[in-house]
């Protein structure tokens, strides 16, 4: 670079105007990126410590934290000295000083108290006895037989009045009781799951075609409908199911037919996004071939496009069915229904033992589910080719299909009937809610408003940071426990293998809004108690994610190390390491993506943030207050999806 | 008979693929059109059917302006111009038959069309027009399991399903194995011979031009520098057509 001697004034320069102005002699020295990014950071961290010290009750640290920034600000004119003088410069050093700043706060912020843990472990030790303990059956005079609890979430059979088809055949008389299957809020889960995929698919594959650029660009004025349709599926899927059921309950009560609803409307926007692009990216040969036969849009869209889709839609759909069963198991929080509702109403009653059962009801759902779907994509994606020298029956025509037929309709009808579907009260809105959708609209920008909004969209962003570094750092070692090519060596390891895989998977089952009733209960109600539950589920998924990248790992570097006579250790170190790293901080900035959006309901459940605040301008009927929150949520998550995405993008 | 008459196409990133190109087929030509790639040979033959609008100039087919009509009208007249890809261009997923099938969309009512709905009629048409191709054994397969050479001739079955005046071949053998070429070419040779299809083929080697059509158009740079018989392409034509560099290369 420069030579010292010619250019040690030109560093001192830089260093005065790094001194004035924290990143100028970087910028002065055309370093423009390096300067707006060191200028952004001091400002960012001042704010924040100025925020957090107006906000919070932290004066303990306050000089502290501006010591800090006080060192940052020195790295900065040290750094603008060294980058001028052509030395090599401390990137790091910095990164740890406003990293250590950031965490300082966010550890306040959430209101994180670690001695909570220990001193209140012994109240919390109930709910892990009932957790192994589930209130699922009952011993009675010796032999074992399901609990009322356990009718309450799977399904019982109870005497009820003869229904009339039944009479008709004869087969009852009218009035007496016969016994009645009733299934239970698990079995209403997974209809909720169901139907809303159903209905969701329903809308989104005509609406994907409208979102679909090679499509609408054949048709007169397609461009403004591809920008309008694509605008809608986006502004639709950044606003959470969760939040989508509290607008639904106003305008059809609560009920399983309100989650349903809010699940349907958020899936469709999210699978309308994404089968939108696989109608981008189908080969564009079939469309001209079909079009030069003469045929019309509506044709070729039968002949060209929608063979070359099937494929990927399947996929996408079942993809989403798993996220939708997920989603299920929590929208009854707001929406009622399903086994959300059962948990909030059991957890108000103090039964834990009712809320451990439900869990590992969803833990064995959500697991087959996740199984199901991801054995079904792969077969998918694999695409057999068939070859067959007969023309092929209808599919009726088989008693497999004609099986299969006649169960996808029971299954319908009866998730129809679970799911309360009643689409007469889309119709008929109650009273209030055209002027709660008004007063959603035009949300409340005052100042005061604002402030407290922002205040809880910040602490939200810490506790999903929180969240992340916590549940990703216990990730780390735990996901080589996880990892079969470096567990598979001994049938002991083997074990170890087995248990590490189905811990993470059990808890990757559970959404973080069912958690937080345990920490609520444990640390009290608070950001830390959705800070906890939301570092659980990262560590499940992000360990599940991290053993994966280990497996896929190039088994060639580890044979090399091995072969040079390196213990196990040093092979994990320089030949794993390097190649794991890269995937694991991409992995952990998405998550922290994925957190914020979850941190932003974990309020729904006594988790603190966003949530709270939503949940009290809704319950105190303030919707303008609670639209500006809305409002405030699409921004962030919109932002912090563009950034997340922009950062994974130049990592790989 | 087919006329083209100063046919200009210039793309909206100013590329201009044609330009003022004119000439005449008559009734039952094999016409090649030869030239390097991107000479404007496969925006020419789509022009043609429209499949990319030209700018200017006029495309007349048995005396209508193509150009001038109608999106409804020009997809009747489509029914007549049967196209080849190089790509071959079949959805792969669907079976040999719905592919075939796919060339009668023209013709039949666009609503029974949507639940896949042929008359027995073109079944039988569609079986017929694979048999001629030797291909009646793989009608049920999945077009993706087929070589390139049967997709090719799956291709010119579902060009055929339209009972077509015209076929437009755009480099049908550039995609396939040379040894193939010959056997498809044959199969357009009999098209054009026995059911009097007029054929338009861009191709790339010279030994093809010979030997199968009965007139050739050279373009380059979107402008036509040859046109004559292909027995007349000597040395000097070639590099004209091909610029200096080209060499003549045989197959097989």
């Amino acid at each position: 670079m420069n030579p010292p001697s010619s250019h040690s004034q030109n560093a001192l320069l830089a260093a005065v105007f790094s001194l004035c102005i924290p990143g100028a002699g970087q910028l002065y020295l055309r370093k423009r990126e390096r300067g707006i990014g060191i200028l952004v950071g001091a400002l960012a961290l001042a704010y924040l410590i100025n925020w957090a010290l107006a906000n919070f009750q932290m004066e303990a640290i306050a000089l502290w934290l501006w010591l800090v920034f006080a060192l940052f600000w020195l790295w900065n004119v040290f750094d603008a000295y060294r980058l001028a003088r052509g030395q090599t410069t401390y990137d790091r050093l910095g990164l740890l000083l406003a990293i250590v700043v950031i965490y300082a706060i966010g550890w306040q912020v959430t209101d994180i108290n670690p001695d909570r843990l220990i001193t209140r472990f012994k109240d919390v030790q109930v709910v892990f006895k009932a957790l192994v303990y589930p209130d699922l059956f009952t011993q009675e005079g010796g032999s074992w037989r399901p609990s009322e609890n356990f009718g309450d979430i799977i399904g019982k059979v109870v005497d009820r009045p003869a229904p009339d088809w039944l009479v008709q055949l004869g087969l009852a008389q009218k009035g007496a009781l016969v016994p009645t299957p009733v299934l239970g809020k698990m079995a209403e889960t997974v209809a909720i799951g169901l139907m809303a995929t159903f209905l969701a698919i329903i809308f989104a594959i005509p609406l994907s075609f409208f979102a679909a650029h090679n499509i609408m660009s054949r048709v007169p004025g397609g461009t403004v409908i591809y920008y309008a349709m694509r605008t809608f599926l986006n502004v639709v899927r950044s606003v959470d199911t969760i939040i989508w059921g509290l607008i639904i309950v106003v305008w059809v009560g609560l009920g399983s037919f309100a989650g349903t609803l809010a699940l349907t409307i958020h899936s469709i926007a999210a699978l309308g996004k994404l089968y939108s692009e696989e109608v981008e990216h189908i080969d564009p040969g079939p469309i001209e071939a079909i079009t030069a036969t003469g045929a019309n849009l509506l044709q070729v869209i039968r002949y060209a496009v929608i063979p070359q889709i099937v494929p990927p839609f399947l996929a996408y759909t079942l993809l989403r069915w798993d996220i939708n069963m997920r989603m299920a198991t929590v929208v009854g929080f707001v929406a009622g229904g399903g086994i959300g509702f059962f948990v909030v109403e059991t957890i108000r009653k103090g039964g834990y033992e009712q809320y451990a059962a439900a869990l590992w009801a969803v833990a064995i759902v959500i697991i087959l589910v996740d199984y199901v779907s991801a054995k079904w994509r792969a077969r998918i994606l694999a695409g057999e080719v068939k070859v067959s020298a007969e023309a092929p029956k209808p599919f009726y025509a088989s008693l497999r299909g004609l099986f299969w037929l006649v169960l996808g309709l029971a299954v319908f009808a009866l998730c129809w009937q679970l799911s309360e579907i009643d689409l007469r009260k889309l119709l008929e809105p109650s009273p209030t809610f055209v002027k709660v959708v008004r007063d959603f609209v035009a949300i409340d920008l005052s100042p005061e408003t604002f402030d407290t909004v922002l205040k809880q969209m910040l602490v939200t962003i810490f506790q999903a940071l929180l969240a992340t570094t916590l549940g990703g750092l216990a990730a780390v070692p735990f996901s080589f426990l996880a990892a079969r090519n470096l567990m598979g060596g001994s049938a002991l390891t083997l074990v170890v293998y087995y248990v590490a895989r189905s811990v993470l998977n059990v808890l990757r089952s559970i959404e973080a809004l069912l958690y937080v009733a345990i920490f609520v209960f444990w640390v009290g109600i608070g950001p830390f108690a959705g800070m906890l539950a939301l570092a659980i589920t990262t560590f499940a998924l992000i360990g599940k994610l991290f053993s994966e990248a280990i497996e896929n790992i190039d088994p060639g570097p580890t044979e090399a190390i091995a072969a040079t006579g390196a213990t196990g250790l040093q092979t994990i170190i320089y030949a794993i390491l390097p190649q794991i790293i890269p995937p694991f901080v991409s992995y952990l900035i998405y998550q922290w993506d994925i957190n914020i959006r979850i941190a932003t309901i974990v309020g729904f459940a006594g988790g603190g943030g966003v949530g709270l605040l939503l949940n009290t301008y809704f319950s105190m009927l303030q919707y303008h207050k609670a639209g500006t929150v809305v409002a405030m949520i699409v921004v962030v998550v919109a932002a912090m999806d563009f950034a997340s995405a922009k950062i994974r993008e130049r990592m790989v | 008979m087919l006329k083209v008459e100063n046919l200009t196409k210039v793309y909206p990133n100013g590329t201009v693929a044609l330009r003022d190109v004119s000439f005449e087929v008559e009734d039952g030509e094999f016409l090649a059109v030869i030239g390097l790639s991107g000479s404007g040979k496969s925006t020419l033959m789509r022009c043609i059917n429209r499949l990319i609008e030209p700018t200017s100039g006029r495309i007349i087919w048995d005396g209508t302006d193509l150009t001038a009509l109608s999106p409804a009208e020009m997809r009747k007249m489509r029914r007549q111009i049967g196209m080849v890809f190089q790509q071959f261009n079949l959805v792969k997923r669907s079976s040999v038959m719905t592919n075939v099938l796919a060339g009668r969309l023209g013709y039949v009512s666009p609503y029974q069309s949507l639940f896949n709905y042929f008359s027995s009629a073109d079944h039988a048409r569609a079986l017929k027009n694979l048999e001629r191709l030797g291909l009646q054994d793989k009608a049920y397969v999945r077009a993706d399991s087929l070589s390139g050479g049967q997709q090719q001739r799956v291709g010119i079955a579902r060009a055929l399903m339209q009972e077509p005046k015209l076929i437009l071949a755009d480099e049908p053998v550039a995609s396939l194995d040379p040894v193939l070429s010959h056997s498809i070419l044959k199969y357009l040779e009999q098209m054009n011979k026995e059911d009097g299809i007029t054929v338009l083929c861009s191709l790339h080697f010279l030994d093809l031009v010979h030997r199968y059509s009965t007139r050739a158009i050279g373009l380059k740079e979107g402008k036509i520098v040859f046109q004559g018989l292909p027995q007349e392409i000597d040395d000097t034509q070639f590099k004209t057509i091909f610029g200096q560099e080209a060499e003549r290369v045989t197959i097989l």
